[in-house]
C-alpha cells in the first residue's frame, strides 16, 4: 500500500455516499461483474454540475481517499447537492473506503471525505484494480448453458430471488429450460430469471500454478475438505443469497471447525441487529402496513430503485383501513433526492452522516420539548417540528429504512435512537419500524444464525461454543486484521463489497467459492464449485425482510453435474468429518 | 433394530394403572413389546433395580421455536454469556442460553430431564414455516405447534357472517396448511384491537371493526372445534392477564364451556399458564392468589383443564407472548427492551426480559397461585406444572417444580427467603398436600398425552407405545422424597437413561447420541363440497388481506422433519 499524495489544486473535501442503483443490480445479474456493462453502471461518479463546473471536470475524475484513489467516468447529476458525490456499491468505491469498522463490524461506506480533480487519465478498469489488490488470476471461463426450447410451462407464484421484498406472485414461463418470461417481477428480477444461464461457471475448477484447471467435482471438494481441514481459523462467509437450509449446514461446518460463520449482514443491517440487541424493536409484516398504515416513512433507503416492487406492493395498494395511495402521506428522508424521494408527499433533506441529531430532535419534538437551533441536520426547524406533528397524528405509522442509516455517522447508535423514537411513538399512536434487506434471504441468515448459534451473525467457533464479539469475530474486521487463514465464500462476493484492504488479505490465503456465477472473488480462488440458483434451479427457504418465510420454488433443473448449495456443503462436511475421524 | 430390556424397574405407568410396580420394559423397532417378543441374548440388558422408570415426559406448553424465541435470543445476548457448553463431536452440538437458549440446547435439556414431546403453544399462521424450521432443528425430542387463531380476520369474517360448519372447516384447513395440532387463543380478539387502537381488551369488551366479544370468539371457536372433534379442543390464554382482579375473567373463562355444544367427552377447553391469569385484588398492593378459587371452579368444571405457567423466584426470565397489549404494559414496569410484531391479519407478538425476584410481594403471590390451584385441586389429570418457558421461568427449573408439589418441606425451605407479607395473605403455608411420583407421572405423561389425544402411543409404557422411556436415579422405597426432596431433583434433573424411539440418548444425565424427533399435525376430514366451498372463500379473502399467496402459505410435508398426521375423523363427516 501506497501513501497517497493529497492532490494539489483543491484543498476541498467531498463526502462519498455510495449505494445500490437498479442499473448495477440490473447488469451484475445480466452480465455479471467481469462485463462492460456492469463497468459502465458501476465505475462511475454522480457529482452536482456546479461542483463540476467548478474544478473543470467534464467527462472523468480522480477520487482520493485516505485508502486509495481511482479514476473514474462522470454523470452530471442535479440529484446531488454540492459537496457530496456518489459512486455504485462496489470495487471503485470499495477501493476508496478504510478498514475500521469502529468496532460495528461494518466499514463505513457512506459520508467518506475524499478529494476529487479534473485528470486527463484513463479511467481505472477493473484488472487494474484487481491487480492492485493483489488478485490470484484474472482469467474467467463464462460458459452460457445451453438452453433448449422444449415443453412449454407456466409456473405460478414462484418466488423471486433477488432482493429482500420476496415478491411471491412471479409467473414464469418456461420453453425447455430457457425461461422466456418473468411477469410481476420487477425489471431486476426479470434480468436474473431470464438470463439465469449465462455467464455461468459450470464445472468445478482448482488453481494450480496460478492458473484455474477444470476438475472433476470430487477432486474440488476433496482440495476444498483439505483447505479448511489444515486452517486453523477458518471464516465462512456469504449466505444471504442462498436457503436456509444451505445457512444451517455452513454454521455446522463453522462448528465442526471451530472456525468462524459470518453473513453479509454484517454489511448491511448488521448494526440494526446490534441495536436491537440494546433496545428491542417494534416490527410488523407487510399485510398491517397495507391495511393500517396511513403514514409511510423511507428513511435512508431508494427502493424505487433498490426493491422496485416495493411501493405498489405496499404503498399503492388498497387496504382495510387506508384505501391505497391517495389515504396515504408518503415522507422520505435521505441525503439526495433519489427516484423514490421523487413520490413522496413531503421530501425531508438531510445533511450526510447527521441522523442521529435529527432522531434526537424528532424524539425531542414528540415530547413537546423546545428546539432552539433553527435547523437540524441542515433541516429547518418548522420541518421537524411538522413531521412530528404528522408522527404523532397517523393512526398507524412505519418507517422502512436503509443503509442510509445504518452505515453513516453513529451507526447503530442511529438505529438506537430510531427504534427508541418509534418506541415512544407508540405511546401516541401505532408506530413500527422494518429494516429493507438487500440480499433476498439475509434476513434468514439472521434467524438461522440465531436459532443454532443465539447470534445473528459474526458468530465464532474457536471455543467449540457459539461466541458473537463484533469489530473481532466479524469478517471484514477478522480479514482486515488477517486473522483467518482461509476463506469458504457461499453465493456472494466480498470482494465486491470488502474494503481494499480486507480484499488484500483475502489474496494472502486459500480461498473457496461456491457459487452460480463469475463473481470477482473467483479471482482470488483457489477453488471454485459451481452451484444451482437457489429460487430458479434449487427450492429452500428464505425470509423476507419483515420475516416472514417463503418456500422458494425450483423452476429448472440445475444443469447437469451441478450440485445446490445445500448438497455441495452436506458433502463438504462429510469430507471434512472424515478427515477429522469425527464419522457421520 | 435393537432390542432393549429395561429389568426391575420401579415402574409408574398411570395409563396402565401401574403404581411402582417392580417390573420389565422390553423394547423392539422403536416400540414397546411383550417381554416375550425379545430375544434376551441378542438385546441389550439395561439393569434398572432401584430405579424409577417412566415414559418419557411431555411438555404441553413451553415456548421453543417460532419467531418470537427468535427475537427473544436477539434481544438477550446477555442470556447467553455464562451458558455455554462447547460441543463434543459427533455426539452433540454446542449449546447456548438459559431463558432463550439454541434447538441444540432445547433437546438436549428437555431429553437430560427426561421429556421426550414439547409443545410450541403459540405460532402465527404467516410465520409458522419458521416455527417448524426451527422444531425441525431440535434434536431428539418429538414436537408439535399450536396455531393461534383469535385474532385472525378470515376467522373472525367467519364467524360472523357464515355458519359453523365452515367456520370448522377453515380451522381444518389451517391446521392441515400449517401442520399444527391445535388450536391456539391468546387474549382472544385482543390483538385486534392492539393492531388498530394499541390495547387489549375485556371478555365481554366488543372487538373493534367487529361486532364480536372474545367470549363470543371463545363460545365460536369451542363449537368449531367440537364440530372437528380436535383432541385439544382449544388452548386458551385468557384475556386481561397480568392485570390484578383478572381471576373473575378467569373463571367466566372456564364457564364459557357451558354455552359450547359438546360432542366429546373430556375438556371442552384448556386454560394455559393460569397463574398470570390468577390474580385477585384491584391493585398490585392489594394483590392475593385467585387459586382457591380457581381450583373450586375446576371441582365443579369437569370440561376445563389447565397447566400453571409455574413462576419460579429467583430466575430470570424472557417474557414473549402473542398478547402484544400486555407485554407493552410490562415494558412500562419494566423500562428496559421491549420487541413487538404486528403480524399480517393474524396475530401479534411481544417481548419483554424480567426477573422474579424471591422477596418480592408480587412475585411471591404469583409463585403462590400455581402451587395453590395444583395443590388445593389435587386433579393430577387436569393440571400440568408448566413455566410457561420462558415466562414464568426456564424449563430447566422443572425438578424444583415437582419438589414443590411432593414436597411440603421443599416448599417451607423456599419461603423462608420468600415475601413474608404475601405468604401471610396466602392460603398455600397451610396446604400439607403432597403429591407422589405416581401423580407425577400422571401430570407429565398421562395427563397431557392425552390431553393431546396421543395416549395409544405417548404417554404410557404399554405395549404398542413409542419406546420413549426415561429411567430415573432415585428409589423411592428407600427415599423418603417428601423429606429428601433434594434426591428427587437431582434426580430429575439428570435422568439416569432416557431412550427415544429405541434408542439411548442419555446416559447418566448426559446426551451421548444426537437424533431427531418427529412433528405431530392434525388433519381433520371434512366433507369435499365444504372444503370447495372454504377454499373459495380463502381465495377471495388471501386476495384481500394477505401479502402473500395462499400458494404460499401452504407448508408441505416435506418440509417437515420427520411428520406424523394425526388423520381426524370430524362430525361434518358422520
Ligand atoms: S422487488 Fe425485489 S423481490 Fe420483488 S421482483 Fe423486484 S427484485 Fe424481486
Ligand atoms: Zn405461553
Amino acid at each position: 500500500m501506497s501513501a497517497f499524495q493529497h492532490p494539489l489544486g483543491t484543498n476541498r473535501f467531498f463526502v462519498l455516499n455510495t449505494g445500490r442503483t437498479t442499473m448495477q443490480a440490473i447488469s451484475m445479474e445480466s452480465e455479471t461483474k467481469w462485463s462492460t456493462r456492469y463497468f459502465n453502471s458501476v465505475a462511475i461518479l454522480e457529482m452536482n454540475p456546479e461542483d463540476a463546473k467548478e474544478l473543470g471536470v467534464k467527462d472523468r475524475a480522480k477520487v482520493t481517499s485516505d485508502y486509495g484513489s481511482v479514476v473514474l467516468p462522470v454523470k452530471i447529476s442535479k440529484r446531488l447537492p454540492r459537496g457530496e458525490i456518489f459512486i455504485p456499491m462496489g470495487p471503485w468505491a470499495n477501493f476508496l473506503i478504510g478498514p475500521d469498522t469502529d468496532g460495528t463490524g461494518m466499514p463505513t461506506l457512506k459520508g467518506i471525505k475524499v478529494r476529487v480533480e479534473a485528470t486527463t487519465e484513463q479511467p481505472t478498469t477493473l484488472e487494474q484494480l484487481l491487480k492492485q489488490l493483489g488478485a490470484k488470476g484474472l482469467e474467467v471461463y463464462m460458459e452460457d448453458l445451453e438452453v433448449k426450447p422444449g415443453e412449454k410451462k407456466v409456473v405460478e407464484n414462484v418466488v423471486c430471488s433477488f432482493c429482500g421484498d420476496l415478491c411471491d406472485h412471479l409467473k414464469i414461463e418456461l420453453d425447455g429450460n430457457r425461461i422466456i418470461r418473468n411477469v410481476g417481477g420487477c425489471a431486476i428480477s426479470v434480468s436474473k430469471f431470464l438470463n439465469y444461464h449465462r455467464h455461468r461457471v459450470l464445472k468445478p475448477y482448482i488453481r494450480k500454478n496460478g492458473r484455474l484447471i477444470p476438475v472433476d467435482l470430487e477432486e474440488a471438494l476433496d482440495k476444498a475438505a483439505d483447505i479448511l481441514v489444515k486452517a486453523k481459523y477458518p471464516l465462512i462467509f456469504g449466505l444471504s443469497s442462498t436457503c436456509v437450509e444451505a445457512n444451517e449446514y455452513a454454521i455446522e461446518l463453522a462448528e465442526i471447525l471451530n472456525g468462524v460463520v459470518d453473513n453479509t449482514s454484517v454489511f448491511c443491517h448488521g448494526p440494526t441487529a446490534l441495536a436491537v440487541q440494546e433496545v428491542g424493536a417494534v416490527r410488523y409484516t407487510f399485510a398491517v402496513a397495507i391495511h393500517l398504515a396511513d403514514l409511510v416513512i423511507f428513511w435512508g433507503c431508494n427502493p424505487a430503485e433498490a426493491h422496485p416492487n416495493h411501493i405498489a406492493r405496499i404503498v399503492m395498494r388498497k387496504g382495510k383501513y387506508v384505501k391505497g395511495r391517495k389515504e396515504r402521506k408518503v415522507v422520505v428522508i435521505d441525503v439526495r433526492k433519489t427516484p423514490t424521494a421523487e413520490l413522496a408527499d413531503l421530501y425531508i433533506q438531510l445533511e450526510p452522516g447527521r441522523d442521529l441529531e435529527f432522531i434526537t430532535a424528532l424524539r425531542m419534538a414528540i415530547r413537546d420539548l423546545e428546539i432552539e437551533a433553527p435547523k437540524v441536520a441542515g433541516v429547518p426547524r418548522e420541518k421537524v417540528l411538522e413531521l412530528a406533528e404528522m408522527m404523532k397524528s397517523a393512526r398507524y405509522g412505519v418507517i422502512f429504512f436503509g443503509l442510509g442509516v445504518t452505515m453513516t455517522g453513529a451507526k447503530y447508535r442511529n438505529i438506537v435512537g430510531v427504534i427508541r423514537l418509534v418506541q415512544e411513538l407508540n405511546e401516541w399512536t401505532k408506530f413500527g419500524l422494518l429494516p429493507m434487506r438487500g440480499h433476498f434471504n439475509v434476513a434468514g441468515a439472521n434467524e438461522v444464525s440465531l436459532w443454532i448459534t443465539c447470534y445473528p451473525f459474526a458468530t465464532d467457533y474457536a471455543r467449540k461454543f457459539s461466541r458473537m464479539a463484533i469489530g473481532v469475530t466479524s469478517a471484514t474486521d477478522l480479514l482486515a486484521s488477517g486473522d483467518v487463514d482461509a476463506l469458504l465464500v457461499i453465493a456472494s462476493d466480498p470482494v465486491a463489497h470488502f474494503p481494499r484492504k480486507a480484499v488484500e488479505n483475502i489474496s494472502k490465503i486459500p480461498v473457496i467459492v461456491v457459487d452460480a456465477k463469475w463473481s470477482l472473488t473467483t479471482a482470488f480462488a483457489d477453488v471454485i464449485i459451481p452451484a444451482g440458483f437457489v429460487g430458479i434451479e434449487c427450492s429452500g427457504s428464505a425470509y423476507r425482510m419483515d420475516g416472514v418465510p417463503l418456500r422458494m420454488k425450483k423452476v429448472v433443473d440445475p444443469p447437469s453435474g451441478v450440485l445446490c448449495d445445500v448438497d455441495i456443503l452436506k458433502k463438504l462436511i462429510d469430507k471434512v468429518k472424515a478427515r477429522m475421524g469425527l464419522g457421520r | 433394530m435393537t432390542q432393549i430390556l429395561i429389568k426391575n424397574g420401579i415402574v409408574f405407568d398411570p395409563i396402565n394403572g401401574i403404581n411402582g410396580e417392580v417390573m420389565d420394559i422390553a423394547i423392539k423397532n422403536g416400540k414397546i413389546v411383550e417381554s416375550t417378543e425379545i430375544d434376551e441374548s441378542k438385546a441389550m440388558i439395561i439393569d434398572a433395580r432401584g430405579k424409577v422408570v417412566m415414559a418419557g415426559g411431555i411438555d404441553i406448553h413451553s415456548h421453543i421455536a417460532g419467531p418470537k424465541v427468535n427475537v427473544g435470543r436477539l434481544l438477550r445476548p446477555e442470556d447467553h454469556y455464562l451458558t455455554n457448553k462447547p460441543h463434543v463431536l459427533p455426539h452433540r452440538r454446542a449449546e447456548t442460553g438459559l431463558t432463550v437458549p439454541n434447538v441444540f440446547r432445547f433437546g438436549y435439556e428437555y431429553a437430560r430431564m427426561g421429556y421426550t414431546f414439547v409443545v410450541e403453544p403459540a405460532t402465527p399462521p404467516i410465520k409458522t414455516r419458521h416455527t417448524h424450521e426451527e422444531l425441525n432443528a431440535i434434536p431428539i425430542i418429538d414436537k408439535a405447534a399450536f396455531v393461534l387463531v383469535d385474532s385472525n380476520w378470515i376467522a373472525l369474517d367467519l364467524i360472523s357472517e357464515a355458519s359453523t360448519e365452515l367456520l370448522a372447516a377453515y380451522f381444518a384447513w389451517l391446521l392441515s396448511s400449517t401442520k399444527t395440532l391445535a388450536l391456539k387463543l391468546v387474549d382472544p380478539g385482543s390483538d385486534v384491537a392492539w393492531l388498530i387502537k394499541g390495547k387489549g381488551i375485556d371478555l365481554d369488551d366488543q372487538i373493534p371493526g367487529y361486532d364480536l366479544t372474545p367470549r363470543d370468539i371463545i363460545r365460536e371457536i369451542g363449537n368449531a372445534s367440537q364440530l372437528l372433534r380436535l383432541p385439544h379442543k382449544m388452548h386458551v390464554h385468557c384475556n386481561r392477564l397480568g392485570y390484578p382482579g383478572n381471576y373473575l375473567t378467569t373463571l367466566k373463562t372456564m364457564d364459557i364451556v357451558r354455552e359450547i355444544k359438546r360432542v366429546d367427552d373430556g375438556p371442552a377447553l384448556h386454560i394455559t399458564h393460569v397463574q398470570f391469569t390468577g390474580y385477585k385484588g384491584d391493585s398490585w398492593t392489594t394483590l392475593r392468589s385467585g387459586g382457591e378459587d380457581i381450583a373450586e371452579a375446576m371441582s365443579r368444571n369437569p370440561y376445563v383443564s389447565l397447566d400453571l405457567g409455574q413462576v419460579i423466584p429467583g430466575r430470570p426470565a424472557t417474557t414473549m407472548t402473542a398478547d402484544a397489549p400486555f407485554e407493552f404494559v410490562l415494558y412500562h414496569l419494566t423500562r428496559w427492551k421491549w420487541a413487538s410484531a404486528d403480524t399480517e391479519v393474524e396475530t401479534a407478538a411481544g417481548i419483554v426480559p424480567y426477573v422474579y425476584r424471591k422477596r418480592n410481594y408480587v412475585n411471591t403471590i404469583q409463585w403462590v397461585i400455581g402451587l395453590e390451584v395444583a395443590l388445593i385441586s389435587r386433579d393430577p389429570w387436569r393440571i400440568i406444572p408448566t413455566t410457561d418457558h420462558p415466562n414464568a421461568g426456564p424449563f430447566t427449573d422443572y425438578p424444583k417444580m415437582f419438589a414443590w408439589l411432593l414436597s411440603k418441606k421443599a416448599r417451607e425451605d423456599d419461603m423462608r427467603d420468600m415475601s413474608q407479607l404475601a405468604l401471610k395473605r396466602s392460603a398455600l403455608p397451610s396446604i400439607n398436600t403432597e403429591f407422589t411420583l405416581y401423580d407425577l407421572a400422571v401430570m407429565t405423561r398421562a395427563a397431557p398425552a392425552k390431553l393431546l389425544g396421543l395416549e395409544k402411543r405417548k404417554g404410557h409404557l404399554g405395549v404398542g407405545a413409542d419406546a420413549d422411556v426415561a429411567i430415573y436415579d432415585i428409589d423411592p422405597r428407600e427415599v423418603e422424597i417428601s423429606k429428601n426432596y433434594k434426591k428427587l431433583i437431582q434426580a430429575f434433573k439428570r435422568t439416569w437413561l432416557v431412550i427415544k424411539d429405541g434408542v439411548i440418548v442419555v446416559k447418566e444425565g448426559e446426551v451421548v447420541k444426537t437424533i431427531y424427533g418427529r412433528t405431530y399435525y392434525a388433519e381433520p376430514v371434512i366433507p369435499s363440497d365444504l372444503e370447495k366451498e372454504v377454499k373459495r372463500v380463502l381465495e377471495k379473502k388471501f386476495k384481500e388481506y394477505y401479502s402473500i399467496t395462499l400458494d404460499s402459505f401452504i407448508i408441505n410435508e416435506e418440509e417437515i422433519r420427520n411428520p406424523v398426521k394425526i388423520k381426524i375423523s370430524t362430525q361434518l363427516t358422520r
